[in-house]
């Protein structure tokens, strides 16, 4: 395998990592919305950390490889509009990402908040707070800009 | 995701195998850290057991029925044995299939664990094993991506001198662009044979001809391969996944 193979390689293995991390933080967001325990809300909370943690290493590991092989590559350039796209559509995923996290921090603050005050049962306040509708419009607004990256990505348009 | 510009049409095929399978690498993600992060909660143990289930699977059943697509669309089950027989393609059928078998296997006894649980009963050992054995396959569809992106011990090339009875050497120019070849000669006679590949077009091509390969070439490079070769209609195409499929082949005839 050549250098550029490598760095094609571990750019792809980030982009993997992203997309799964998108995968697993759906799975926990659409299972949090039944969620109405102070205690399973942070359960839940523990293991959103690791799909976060797939999606921040991903994000920033994904464009800094891709811009490199877009100068190393000679058919390619990082002017190319599709590559250009790809950009914008990625500052738009990181943005509403790092709102949405925002957004899903409430609920675990609450969580925490109703175990300090030793509220174990349900709360309706708290099950409001795991169906967070900005949190999950930034998150598909976030998903939506991914899908289309892969599909430029895919289709380079233009190239 | 920077890959390579691929021949009309196979584009959707491969949009669908990588959407198949990183949604199977983000269920797997999921059931793994929920089962293990669960600390005996029945509901996080049910939706690591049902990331499985319902999103990891459907997503294998997309990424494998894609990737068989793929491997017909670019040709790959019409090629040479040695050709075929390429270590990354291993890897990727290898961990696809065999991984398939170690789900399967994963999502029965994390079925029985889910209806114990119901039933009151323990459960929690047998959920374990699911974890373990989705983990692995987590850790395989990383060295698949590797493999399926990197293509490890492709394009080196496998140039070789064999003796020969004819001691004549012949020298044949080809001309590769998207996506086709073009030789200054369509026969040539027993013995050593020179090609030399220069490559006039936007992506990398390599010349394959008698079980030997040229190096991948990249664009404006050129590169020289000596075969010997022996009396018939041999088969020359680039080995670059789906150029041959799109039209880098044709037959060489050696009186």
């Amino acid at each position: 395998m050549s250098f550029q193979d490598w760095i094609f390689s571990v750019h792809l293995l980030f982009a993997a990592t992203l997309v799964g991390g998108f995968v697993m933080s759906w799975i926990v967001v659409v299972a949090l919305r039944s969620v109405d325990a102070a205690a399973e809300t942070l359960s839940f909370n523990r293991v959103a950390m690791v799909g976060t943690i797939a999606i921040v290493l991903g994000l920033p590991g994904t464009i800094a490889l891709g811009i490199w092989l877009a100068i190393l590559r000679p058919q390619f350039h990082p002017w190319d509009g599709w590559v250009i796209g790809a950009i914008v559509l990625w500052v738009i995923a990181t943005v509403a990402v790092l709102r949405s996290l925002v957004e899903y921090r409430k609920p675990a603050r609450k969580a925490r908040e109703l175990i300090a005050a030793g509220v174990t049962g349900p709360s309706s306040e708290l099950v409001a707070l795991n169906r967070t509708t900005t949190g999950l419009l930034l998150r598909a607004l976030a998903s939506a800009a991914i899908v289309l990256i892969v599909i430029d990505m895919i289709y380079k348009p233009g190239a | 995701m920077l890959g390579a510009i691929r021949p009309a049409g196979q584009d959707f095929p491969v949009l669908l195998h990588i959407v198949g399978a990183t949604i199977v690498f983000g269920a797997l993600l999921a059931s793994v850290s929920s089962l293990a992060l669960a600390r005996g909660q029945v509901r996080l143990l049910r939706v690591g057991y049902f990331s499985l289930l319902l999103v990891a699977l459907p997503g294998w059943i997309l990424m494998r029925l894609s990737g068989e697509w793929i491997y017909r669309k670019q040709g790959w089950n019409s090629l040479p044995h040695d050709l075929k027989d390429t270590t990354w393609l291993r890897i990727g059928f290898g961990v696809a299939d065999y991984g398939g078998l170690l789900f399967l296997v994963a999502l029965v006894i994390g079925g029985v664990a889910v209806r114990r649980l119901r039933n009151g009963k323990k459960g929690i050992g047998l959920l374990r094993i699911t974890t373990g054995i989705a983990l692995v396959i987590a850790l395989a569809f990383v060295v698949a991506v590797w493999a399926m992106t990197g293509k490890p011990n492709y394009g080196e090339g496998t140039s070789a001198l064999a003796a020969g009875t004819n001691t004549q050497t012949t020298a044949v120019a080809v001309t590769a662009t998207e996506f086709k070849f073009k030789l200054s000669k369509s026969s040539v006679p027993h013995g050593k044979v020179v090609f030399t590949l220069a490559n006039k077009g936007k992506l990398a091509h390599d010349f394959w001809i008698a079980g030997k390969s040229s190096p991948l070439v990249q664009p404006g490079k050129s590169a020289k391969l000596t075969v010997t070769l022996s009396s018939g209609k041999l088969l020359y195409l680039c080995t670059v996944p789906g150029h041959s499929a799109a039209g880098m082949k044709g037959t060489l005839t050696v009186r």
